[in-house]
Parts: C-alpha cells; sequence; structure tokens
C-alpha cells in the first residue's frame, strides 16, 4: 500500500519533502527482519523525520484524519519499533535528538526522544552524574531507555531501574493534543513525575513503557544520581580491545564464584543490609564468555574450559568517597563471600572486568552475543524480590534441560542472571537462550521453550511480568494479572478511539 | 459511617453505592485532619479504623503488609521487633494511618531510600469505583492473589500503567486502598545526630543537596527555629532556651549496620563534617541552646509523636500549605513564602535521593470557619506568587486545585480516567478537579 | 556476479543496535564528535547507515527489492570510510562493508553507476590515471638530475595524486634519499593502483588493472612497494590480495620515515616555530590499511567459522608511526581530536563527485573537530584527505612534506 496523496501532501507540508521518504530503499532500513525473529515486519509506506513537538502534533492529527497507524521509532533495536501493519508511517527521531538541559544542581537531564545514551552519558559524567540504563548499549535511545523498554541496568544495585528516574513528560496524545505531566503541569519545572493526584504519570510507563501507545513522547526529564567511584576513566587500546583504567583508590572490582543460587542470593541480601558496594550482580557464563573472547571461534576454544571456572559468577564493584570506605566496604564482601561459600575466580577474568568495569564498556560489549549467529531470546525479564527471582531460577531448572539435552537451544542451562537493585530490595533476572539459526526448526524450538516457560510461572504462581498489549489472546493473560490488559484496553478506547497509534 | 473490615465489604459498599448513586468519602486516620479531612455532607464516610491488620513482615526481603487503619503508633515496634524500621515522615501523629501518610506524599525522612516520588510504597490491594479488585505490580498475578508466590513488592505494573501511582494524592477519588505494601529498612544498631545550624537557609539547602546526592545521611531535615521548638520542646522552660536557637536547625543523621557500625559511623561521620567545613558550617553534636540531652532528639526522629499533644496542635489548629522544589530553587520560595505569609512555620526536607525538597509551612489559628476560609485565600495568593518561582503544588488541599488544575488537556485526560475507575464518580466526590 | 550472497550471515545478523553510527563507548567524552558515519548524520534516515545498507542489500540479495538510482546515489554517497565496519566488528563477526561494496558492485551489475565513476573509470583505462591526464607527464615533475637506483627492489609508487601534488612525491624522494633508502621508481609502467575502481563497484575493470600491476611487479622483481598515497596503500593491502597472493611488502612513507628515525638513519630538525598540530588518520591508511586475507569456508551452527575467519577489526593500521614522527620534530606540540586512529572520521573526500554536498558537510565536520581540538594545523598524508580538508579555518600540513622540510 502506499499514502494518498493527499495525504502525502499534508504531511509533506508539515516536515518538508526532505524529512518525508516513500522511496523502497528507504523503507528497507526501517522494516527489516532482525536475527532473532523470524518474519518480516510490514513495510512502512512512508518514514518521516519530524524536527519539533508541533509537527508531530500536526502528523498525528493528520494520520487520525485519514486512519494512518503511525509509530514512534529511535534505534530499531526493539521489535515494537516496527509496524504491526499495512498503512503505516515510522516517524524516525533522528533529527529531534537535543539535550535541551542538564542541570547538574537538581540533578537531572532534559532531553528529546532522538538523544542516544552515547550523547547523554558522556554529557552526565563530565559533571560527575550518571543514571540507569537498559542494557542496549550507547546506541540506545534514553528515551525509550526511560519511558519504554523494561530493561534493567547492570550497575544498579545501589541505584535502581530507569522507571523510577523518569521526570517530567511531554507527549503528544493521539488525538493531537500535547500533554505535560508531572510538576510540568502546572509550569513547576521538569523535576518531579508526579502530577497532583490522581497521576498521569501512571499511564506514561508501567513495568514496562506502552511503547508509544498512548501517546509520542516528545521530551522528558530524566533523574540523574552522583556518579560513586571515580568520574573519570582513562582510555587505552584500540578497538576490539578498548581497556578503561579507573584511576582511583576509591574503585576495586572482585568477581566470585558460586555453586548455589540460594548462596548467591544470600550475599546479596547480606551486602544489601550493610548498604555496601556499588554494582552486584550475579552475572550470565554465556555472555561473560563471549564479552572476554574476540571471535565465535575463540569463544567455541574458551566455553569449555570458562563454563567450569565461573558456572554462577558474582560480579562486585566496590566505588566509594573515600580509600578508607574502599578498605571498610571491602572487609564486609569478604566476610560475606566467605559466610556465603563463594570463591575467588581466576585473576585475569577479574582483570577483564576492572578493564571494562564501565557501565557502557559493559553493554556494549554483551551485543557480542550476537556473534553466535544472532538468535538468542531473553526471557524471565521480570523483577521482584531477590529471594523470588532466585527461586524463579530454581524453576527454571527443572525444564530447562529438556531443552539443552535435546540440542533444541544452546546448552547453557545456568546462563541465568539476577540484578539487584535499591541494595537488595528487589532484582531483576534475566535468561537468555540462543538457538542455532542454521536448524530449520530453530524458531519452533525458540517458541516451544518460550511458551513452556510462561506456562510454568502460571503454573508455579509465580510473578515475573504481566503480559501487555492488545488482542485476544493478551487479554486472556491479562485476566490473570489483575485484568491489567482490560484495562489498558479501556484506557487506550478513551485516549486513542480510533486506535491509529501503534498497536 | 461505614466499617469495613475486609475488601469484600469495601467492594460491596462501592457496588451499592453505584445502585444509589451515594457518594463515599474514606477516612483512616485519626484526627486531627489538618487537610480538612474530607468532609461531605451528601456522602457517606467509609472509614478504615477496622481494617487494622499487620498483614506481614518480611525480615528477609524487607517490607511489611498492612491494611489502611494501621498507624504508626502500632506499626513502628513492631518492625523494630524484626529489627527494621520504615522510611517515614517527621515526627508523625501517632493515631496516622501508615497507608493514608504514603498515599498523601507525605515527605520522608532517609532521601537515600526514596528513588522514587511514591516510595515506600510498594504495591497495594484496592477497589475501584467500579467494584472490582485491583491489585498491583507484582501482586497482579498470575491468579488469585492468595496464591501468589513472590513477595509481592514490586511496585511497576502490572504491564504498562502503573496503577498504584493512580492513587498517590488522589483522595480516594480512584479507588479505595484495602491493604499496602511497604518498603522497610534494617534498623541501624549505631546512630550518630549532628545539628547543623545557620540563621540562613541557603547554606544548609545546599550542604542537603551535597550531601544527600553522596547518599551519606540516613534521617535528614531542616527546621525553622518555631517549628523546631514546637516539635521537641515539652514545657515552657525548653522553649523559653530554644528561643536561642539559630533561625534554622538540620537534623542529620548518619548510621552504622551490623557489620562494623562504628567504623561505617565513623568515615560518615566524617564526611558531614568535610561537607560542613566547606560550605562554612559547623556541626555539633549537643548545641548549648538544646535544653535536652541530643539523644532524645534522635529518639524522637526515628519514632512518632506519642505525646497527649501532637506537636501540630500545641499552638492552635494547623492548616498547611505543602510543596515540592528542587534543591536550587527552595532557598528564594521559601524568603518568598515568609514575605506572603505572616507567622509561618517552615519545615524542609530533602526527598528521592536530594533531587527535590519538599516544603511544609505551617500556621495556626482558632479553628474557626473565618480561619479556615482566609487560610486558604491567603495560600493561594502565595501559591500564585510561589508558583512562578518554581514552587510546585503536588498536594493541592484547600482551594489549591483552582490553581494546578485549570490546564485543559491533563484536565481533560484525568477527567477519562476517572471515566473509567470511577464511572459513577461515587468516589469522594467533589474532590480534586472532580 | 556481485558477491552479496557470500554476506548472508553478515546481512542477517544487524540487530540495530545503531554501534554503527556511533564512536565506541571507550571513546565517548562528550556529545560533540560521537557521531561516526558522515550519511547517517548529514541523511538521518536508517538507510543511510551501515545498518541501513545491510538491510537493503538483504533485500537485494534475497530479490525483495531492486537496485535503483536513488539506492545507486546513497550507496555511492556514502564515504566506504569503514568506520561503521569497524565498530560494528568490535563485537561482531560481520563484515559491514565488505557489504556496502558488494551492494556497490550489485547496483553496477544492473546498471547503476555514477556518471562521475563512470568517467574515472574511462579516465584510467584511457590514460592510466584517475584525472583523465597524459600518461605521458605522470613523471613531469621529477628534477631533470634526479637518479633512480637501477638495482633497487624497493619501488616509490606516486600514484595519481602525483598530478596534483608532486611535492608530496619529491618530498618522499627527499625522505628516501636522506635515510639511504634504496630504491627506484616505474616510470611509464606506473599506473593507477585502481583500488579505486574496486571500492566504486567496478570489479572486473579493476581486477584488470590490478592483475595487470601485480604482473608489473613480478616482472620487475619488486620486494618492496612504498607510497606515500594512503589510498594506493590502503588499496595494496585490503584490495589486491583479494586478486592473488603477494609476498611484495606494502609500506607507507610514515612507516619508512619512522622506522629511519627510529634507526638513526634520519634526524629531524627543529620547527621554525613551536605549533600545536593535530594529525588527521586517514581511513585508507588507518583502519582500512590491514591487510585482507581470503577466507571460503563455511558459517556453522552458532557462527563458527570453518576454517577460521581472520577478521579485519582496525587494530593493526598505521597509527604510530605518524604521531611518533610528529613527536620527533622539536616544537610540534601533537594533541588529539576526539575521533582519532580507528575511530577516525571520514574527510569526505571519496564522494567529492558523487555527492559534493555530503563531501562538504563532511569536511566541515571534521574541520570543526580540528578546530574544537585547539591545533592550528591538521596534518595527514593522504593526497584525498588534503584535497578535502586544505583551505579551511585549520592549515592543512601534509606529513611527507613536513618530514621533508625538516630534515
Amino acid at each position: 500500500m502506499s499514502l494518498s496523496r493527499e495525504a502525502y501532501r499534508e504531511l509533506a507540508a508539515v516536515v518538508g519533502e526532505q524529512y518525508i521518504s516513500e522511496d523502497d530503499f528507504i523503507l528497507a532500513g526501517n522494516r527489516a527482519q532482525t536475527p532473532e525473529i523470524p518474519f518480516a515486519h510490514p513495510s512502512p509506506d512512508a518514514i518521516l523525520l519530524p524536527g519539533s513537538v508541533e509537527e508531530v502534533a500536526e502528523i498525528v492529527k493528520i494520520c487520525n484524519k485519514y486512519g494512518i497507524e503511525y509509530i514512534g521509532n529511535v534505534t530499531g533495536c526493539i521489535p515494537t519499533a516496527y509496524c504491526t501493519r499495512e498503512n503505516s508511517i515510522i516517524l524516525h527521531f533522528k533529527r529531534m535528538n537535543k539535550i535541551l538541559e542538564i542541570n547538574a544542581e537538581d540533578r537531572y537531564a532534559v532531553i528529546e526522544p532522538g538523544v542516544r545514551h552515547v550523547q547523554l552519558y558522556p554529557e552526565v559524567r563530565k559533571l560527575g552524574l550518571s543514571y540507569t540504563a537498559a542494557a542496549v548499549g550507547p546506541g540506545g535511545s534514553v528515551l525509550v531507555n526511560f519511558c519504554a523498554t523494561g530493561g534493567d541496568h547492570h550497575c544498579q544495585y545501589g541505584t535502581s531501574r530507569p522507571t523510577r528516574y523518569l521526570l517530567g513528560v511531554e507527549m503528544v496524545l493521539p488525538n493531537g493534543e500535547i500533554l505535560r505531566t508531572g510538576s510540568l503541569q502546572t509550569d513547576s519545572g521538569w523535576f518531579c513525575p508526579e502530577s497532583p493526584g490522581p497521576s498521569l504519570r501512571s499511564i506514561v510507563k508501567g513495568y514496562s513503557g506502552n511503547s508509544g501507545k498512548l501517546g509520542i513522547i516528545t521530551k522528558c526529564a530524566v533523574a540523574l544520581d552522583r556518579c560513586k567511584g571515580p568520574a573519570e576513566f582513562r582510555a587505552e587500546g584500540l578497538s576490539p580491545h578498548h581497556k578503561i583504567y579507573m584511576d582511583s583508590d576509591c574503585s576495586s572490582v572482585y568477581v566470585f564464584n558460586y555453586k548455589s543460587i540460594q548462596d548467591v542470593c544470600d550475599a546479596i541480601t547480606k551486602l544489601g543490609e550493610a548498604e555496601t558496594c556499588a554494582t552486584v550482580q550475579k552475572y550470565f557464563y554465556l555472555p561473560l564468555t563471549l564479552m572476554m573472547t574476540e571471535s565465535a571461534n575463540e569463544f567455541w576454544e574458551k566455553w569449555p574450559e570458562y563454563k567450569k571456572i565461573f558456572p554462577m559468577p558474582l560480579v562486585v564493584h566496590i566505588a566509594t568517597h573515600s580509600a578508607r570506605e574502599r578498605e571498610y566496604e571491602e572487609k564486609i564482601l569478604f566476610d560475606v563471600v566467605e559466610e556465603t561459600h563463594g570463591t575467588r575466580i581466576p585473576r585475569e577474568i577479574e582483570r577483564w572486568w576492572e578493564e571494562h568495569m564501565d557501565y557502557f564498556m559493559i553493554v556494549a560489549r554483551l551485543q557480542s552475543v550476537l556473534r553466535l549467529g544472532g538468535s538468542w531470546l531473553p526471557i524471565k525479564t521480570g523483577a521482584e524480590s531477590l529471594q523470588h527471582m532466585c527461586d524463579v531460577y530454581d524453576q527454571t531448572q527443572t525444564f530447562i534441560h529438556d531443552y539443552t539435552n535435546a540440542g533444541k537451544i544452546f546448552d547453557a542451562p545456568a546462563n541465568y542472571q539476577i540484578i539487584p537493585m535499591e541494595y537488595g530490595h528487589f532484582a531483576s533476572s534475566e535468561l537468555l537462550f540462543m538457538w542455532d539459526r542454521k536448524d530449520p526448526q530453530s524458531f519452533r524450538y525458540m517458541a516451544e521453550f518460550s511458551q513452556r516457560s510462561k506456562e510454568e510461572d502460571l503454573k508455579n504462581h509465580a510473578y515475573v511480568m504481566a503480559p501487555y498489549g492488545f488482542g485476544k489472546a493478551v487479554q486472556e493473560q491479562g485476566a490473570l494479572y489483575s485484568h491489567c490488559t482490560d484495562w489498558l484496553a479501556r484506557v487506550k478506547d478513551a485516549l486513542d478511539p480510533n486506535y491509529t497509534l501503534d498497536i | 459511617m461505614l466499617f469495613p473490615e475486609n475488601v469484600n465489604d469495601v467492594r460491596k459498599i462501592i457496588l451499592e453505592a453505584r445502585e444509589t448513586g451515594k457518594g463515599l468519602v474514606p477516612v483512616s486516620s485519626g484526627p486531627p485532619h489538618i487537610h480538612g479531612g474530607s468532609a461531605n455532607p451528601d456522602a457517606e464516610t467509609v472509614c478504615f479504623s477496622r481494617m487494622d491488620r499487620i498483614i506481614k513482615i518480611d525480615r528477609r526481603s524487607r517490607y511489611c503488609r498492612i491494611e489502611p487503619g494501621v498507624t504508626f503508633g502500632d506499626l513502628i515496634p513492631k518492625l523494630a521487633e524484626s529489627g527494621m524500621r520504615l522510611n517515614m515522615p517527621f515526627l508523625p501523629r501517632a493515631n496516622k494511618s501508615v497507608a493514608a501518610s504514603v498515599l498523601e506524599r507525605e515527605g520522608v525522612l532517609v532521601p537515600k531510600y526514596q528513588y522514587d516520588y511514591p516510595d515506600p510504597l510498594l504495591t497495594v490491594e484496592a477497589v475501584f469505583g467500579t467494584g472490582d479488585i485491583m491489585h498491583t505490580g507484582s501482586a497482579s498475578g498470575p491468579g488469585p492473589v492468595e496464591e501468589n508466590r513472590s513477595d509481592m513488592v514490586l511496585p511497576w505494573g502490572p504491564a504498562t500503567i502503573d496503577y498504584y501511582r493512580l492513587f498517590t494524592a488522589a483522595q480516594g477519588t480512584m479507588g479505595f486502598l484495602t491493604w499496602a505494601t511497604m518498603k522497610t529498612e534494617v534498623k541501624p544498631s549505631l546512630g550518630s545526630l549532628f545539628f547543623i545550624l545557620s540563621d540562613e537557609l541557603k547554606p544548609l539547602t545546599e550542604l542537603a543537596n551535597d550531601i544527600c546526592r553522596n547518599r551519606v545521611p540516613d534521617e535528614i531535615i531542616i527546621l525553622d527555629r518555631a517549628s523546631f521548638t514546637d516539635a521537641f520542646a515539652d514545657s515552657a522552660a525548653e522553649e523559653e532556651a530554644l528561643s536561642g536557637a539559630p533561625e534554622w536547625i538540620m537534623l542529620c543523621r548518619v548510621c552504622g549496620f551490623d557489620r562494623y557500625p562504628e567504623e561505617r559511623v565513623s568515615i560518615y561521620e566524617g564526611y558531614v563534617e568535610d561537607a560542613c567545613a566547606r560550605f562554612g558550617l559547623t556541626c555539633e553534636k549537643q548545641p548549648s541552646f538544646l535544653p535536652f540531652p541530643a539523644e532524645k532528639a534522635e529518639k524522637m526522629l526515628m519514632d512518632c509523636d506519642r505525646r497527649e499533644v501532637y506537636w501540630k496542635e500545641r499552638r492552635g489548629v494547623r492548616k498547611e500549605l505543602l510543596m515540592l522544589a528542587p534543591p536550587s530553587k527552595t532557598p528564594d520560595i521559601v524568603s518568598a513564602a515568609r514575605a506572603e505569609i505572616p507567622g509561618a512555620e517552615i519545615i524542609v526536607q530533602p526527598q528521592v535521593q536530594g533531587r527535590a525538597f519538599r516544603i511544609e509551612i505551617g500556621v495556626y489559628g482558632d479553628g474557626s470557619e473565618g480561619y479556615a476560609k482566609d487560610t486558604d485565600d491567603l495560600f493561594l495568593n502565595a501559591a500564585k506568587k510561589l508558583m512562578p518561582l518554581g514552587a510546585y503544588f503536588d498536594r493541592p488541599y484547600g482551594r489549591l486545585p483552582e490553581l494546578v488544575y485549570p490546564e485543559p488537556v491533563s484536565l481533560e485526560v484525568i477527567r477519562k480516567l476517572k471515566g473509567i475507575f470511577d464511572p459513577d464518580h461515587i468516589l469522594n466526590p467533589g474532590k480534586l478537579c472532580f | 556476479m556481485s558477491d552479496l550472497k557470500k554476506h548472508q550471515y553478515t546481512m542477517e545478523s544487524c540487530n540495530h543496535c545503531g554501534q554503527c553510527k556511533w564512536i565506541l563507548p571507550a571513546r565517548m567524552i562528550g556529545w560533540d564528535f560521537a557521531e561516526i558515519c558522515p550519511i547517517h548524520m548529514r541523511y538521518s534516515y536508517d538507510a543511510y547507515s551501515g545498518q541501513g545498507m545491510l538491510n537493503m542489500a538483504r533485500e537485494v540479495s534475497e530479490g525483495k527489492l531492486s537496485c535503483s538510482e536513488g539506492m545507486m546515489k546513497l550507496a555511492h554517497a556514502c564515504t566506504a570510510c569503514g568506520a561503521c565496519d569497524i565498530n560494528c566488528k568490535n563485537v561482531k563477526d560481520m563484515e559491514v562493508l565488505e557489504v556496502i561494496y558488494e551492494l556497490r558492485a550489485e547496483c553496477a551489475e544492473q546498471g547503476f553507476v555514477p556518471e562521475p565513476v563512470k568517467r574515472t573509470a574511462e579516465n584510467v583505462k584511457q590514460t592510466h590515471n584517475i584525472y583523465g591526464l597524459p600518461h605521458a607527464d605522470r613523471f613531469a615533475w621529477l628534477p631533470a638530475d634526479y637518479e633512480d637506483d637501477p638495482g633497487a627492489d624497493t619501488i616509490l609508487f606516486v600514484g595519481c595524486s602525483a598530478y596534483r601534488y608532486p611535492e608530496t612525491a619529491l618530498a618522499a624522494i627527499r625522505i628516501l634519499k636522506a635515510g639511504g633508502v634504496r630504491f627506484r621508481l616505474l616510470g611509464e609502467e606506473e599506473w593507477c593502483c585502481g583500488g579505486s575502481l574496486w571500492r566504486s563497484g567496478l570489479h572486473e575493470e579493476a581486477g584488470e588493472l590490478i592483475r595487470r600491476n601485480m604482473e608489473v611487479f613480478r616482472a620487475q622483481g619488486v620486494k618492496t612497494v612504498i607510497t606515500a598515497c594512503a589510498e594506493c596503500f590502503g588499496n595494496f593491502r585490503g584490495i589486491y590480495p583479494r586478486f592473488e597472493e603477494t609476498e611484495i611488502s606494502f609500506r607507507h612513507i610514515t612507516e619508512v620515515a619512522d622506522e629511519l628515525i627510529s634507526q638513526g638513519r634520519l634526524t629531524l630538525k627543529g620547527a621554525d616555530a613551536p605549533m600545536k598540530v593535530t594529525y588527521h588518520d586517514p581511513c585508507m591508511l588507518g583502519r582500512l590499511s590491514e591487510k585482507y586475507v581470503p577466507w571460503e569456508g563455511e558459517i556453522r551452527s552458532y557462527g563458527l567459522h570453518v576454517p577460521e575467519k581472520k577478521f579485519n577489526r582496525g587494530e593493526f593500521g598505521v597509527y604510530e608511526p605518524p604521531r611518533r614522527i610528529l613527536d620527533a620534530i622539536p616544537g610540534i606540540d601533537r594533541t588529539e581530536m576526539i575521533r582519532y586512529k580507528e575511530e577516525t572520521f571520514c574527510c569526505g573526500a571519496p564522494s567529492r563527485e558523487t555527492d559534493p554536498e555530503l563531501a562538504r558537510f563532511t569536511r566541515d565536520e571534521r574541520l570543526r573537530e580540528a578546530e574544537a581540538s585547539g591545533a592550528e594545523a591538521i596534518v595527514s598524508c593522504c593526497p584525498f584527505c588534503r584535497d578535502a580538508l586544505s583551505g579551511g579555518p585549520v592549515r592543512y600540513l601534509d606529513l611527507t612534506e613536513l618530514i621533508a622540510e625538516h630534515i
């Protein structure tokens, strides 16, 4: 399908001819099948590059007029950034990529949707500040991180999930009106997310975001934290062997191995009770091996050895305000590790972490999981209490071997990550599994395993993550979670009666 | 007045109200209702005082689950028995509902434990105006709440809407809460309280901004001399002694936990002292004007007000103007507030990691209708002048809704949400913008 | 036939992480100068990026999309600077630049060749240089008193750029003579290196030329080829091995000069006046100068390459010799731009004819960065970078000439 000429003319009049394209080769860049998805997305009819909130609002009104579905897109890293049906257009925010304000004193930044971590993160680091971000790497959208995705920060043990740090929001509603939430609602600045009650922050993002389904967010403010430990690091080397050095006596990195998930859970709990350490994470062993090797071939060479050395690695970064505090925290750390039966792993592995212990270094390297063919899926991407997420791990062990032993998925049954947050009050989890794209049955296996995982959650009444979206199947699942999908549908009906905004 | 005893009672009350069209007004706490309570002669009052069970206290995952009638007076000792504490407001009255306090977005004393504004609220069970029961966050499922094997502590969602936020500062207009899960913290085994003194507010807010961003303090609060006196003085002699106190007093406590507590306290004391030196402030453990041992203040910081006369009732009937402000704007807002509101007593509390300050302005009067009306007018006029300076009135009581709800786009969305969750407008009618 | 299908694995493996558009995290120090893909910066659409071209090429390869005039323009607006490729390979086993090359070849096969590329190919065919100037004039700049060393097995390959910048060729000669290096020139046997034709998708035409040049090298017993042209150098190392294996050592003049200095065979005198400079890494001397190792094999389950494949990840480009040389000139104070070494930002020259506006945009961006570094001069050693970067707010200096001036 293609846009009617009337619709095209009106849209082009809003953004200008150079910022709208219907060329097939241009559209190819935004409909691509990514390696983990067994189908191609429907092609957009056009891609638009709006330059302001006013332009977005005008586009939305035109879409309503002509019944065109529209979707916001920044990176295309997540499947929700693509069209789900014909007669759709994509609003790409590359041009709306300004950092509007960084307020170091009040610790927030205001950004447009096209701003990526690579832009904001170094700017706030210069000011001794930082923020939590999901594991998408430097190219990830800051706005998506805070408003849409449900991912977790690998260094968030002492901080929290990005959703905690979303402040004022400006959003174009499906009727083209511009909504401002939080303190912005009364022209009181960007610093507070909560509107005078009932808070409109509630519909901006829940556990995960609406992915633009209730409005296109055109600006948001995000809270910044002081960067505990050294704010600057020294980088050396050439790609792919960049290393960083935190030249500070307030920073140290340790990696331990554990034999039982309960011991890991106990260790994290005890460290949290003492409010020590900046980063504590039970990392997954498969990506760790990939991150430490340069190619798939090198991975295959090292994997048999590494999976024995660190099947259950606990990575700890101590970052303090003084050397004395670091020593104090180290003392507690080693006490706890001893009490919980952890063992230190070989120094070269610790050193690798030391040389990469910056959030973006880690998440950028994490992309190396794609070296194994690119077919990967994180499941159990939920969060709850630390103990519950450990229980969920135990539960996965009751069925994952049916799939790993049969070669249906990659043989790494313990490839489970636990990232505690708020000093262990909660933890997020992720079971990352891969399948062999060369095997024609692999997508079936992937679907089978994912389905089994969900069924086990339901059977065991284990909360991992509630379903979201629209449609009969999702609504049936949502009925098991306080009918959340019904309520979402009612909100959608009220705000977007024409369902033109990305379903 | 209706006294439900469980969620089914609440549901029944709401469904009946939908039939009759009679409004319902929730009450959880005992008097006084400083913000005017929710008196509405055309509606029935639903009192939650009989729903006062502490459902669960979990030391390992550090949370408690309570019904709305549970008060600070009940909960604080129970938590202490389990080695825990609640991140709570400054000296709340003992009969104050804990759940109501968090729903009202009352300030908390330990900003480092507050990652988001609704903290320490985690999940809730609530009944919407439709009569539907909602469990939020990880309490939502899968399946019936009784079978949920999680700890039901994750606040967000379920899925893409943060339902728990719908209830905060909503004054019961979206749903009635029947239990709340609250985050609790490890009770420190050792503490050290500093009194940091200044005749100017600005150096203290700057200090607070600095040490909070470094997660140094546990409890931290700035009181003006009058508020400090109201809160801590127990006799005329103590009041007299405190008249010699400086204009502003910051209470800042650092703590140690079970492991090497002395060492932690010593390190953190050093951070406070260093920061004070940088801002030209002196910090003292037992200032000379203090007519009682500092331990008394420290103990009161960690408890509710169990005295016969609640400290906010000592000078008469109190009315409050509440606002939030970013650190950089707080001193100017407070100065302007003092100029606009004669006799204002002011408390400034760093919140959410110190990224915002809650400013509480109290005035006292005789409780007459005239006083109430005059104060509402005074607050409205003051608020109009403070808003351009960056004051944010997120808890609009009295006449403030006139000021904070006129923006048509957000108003329309709020009303659409109200139409979904309380289609018959039976929950606390006439409040806020409804 | 283009080899697009050979890169199916790469085309299928892109997950839109965006790393092809931005510098790597270890180098991130601020918002300004963090982007690394000129066409993405200029045109904004995702299609204008390594990621976009992978997506496009995959559809072409699978018959879902046909080559077109627009696609050709896009593929040739791309400067093929290789930043996307090196960034992607920071963590992945993908060949992004190879796909871009093959997309151009596929376009060419389907008859979509930009006019400037056609003109260059015709020039090379007729006059053996890219400018269409008389072949007889290739060494017209050579001084009358120049003496070749006929017994030398090392040649100085001056490249087509000697037509434009004979002073660079003369400087190279001076350096080699001063260092006592035995060398000679190919004279009328020296033709265009042919690399640019290959990179433009004209694989057949390039192949003929490359095979011919290799035949000349062989016939003349050449063991070492030195060049002062980064473009020729990158082509010798990165393109020639696609046609035949060779033992010939290809060296850039900066590598040779650096070696001569370290051996004490060349000493550089101080600058006339102190000067702060920044060094611009030419793509073809830096990240794209690693020796290409052909690979034929199978990619098995979970990315295992059998036999093992050598990936050029940009680590072994010529980065240090130019810097060491600058540091060896007393009075020169060297500073780095944000995008340097394997993360260098293109000068824009490769698109100067296929997309002049993009070329200008890219050049301006690079000069803005040089200016921001506080340098008075931007130093480099590629004639095409010189074309692009000369005449801007920061003075351009050719490194080969700079060395010669300080002997």
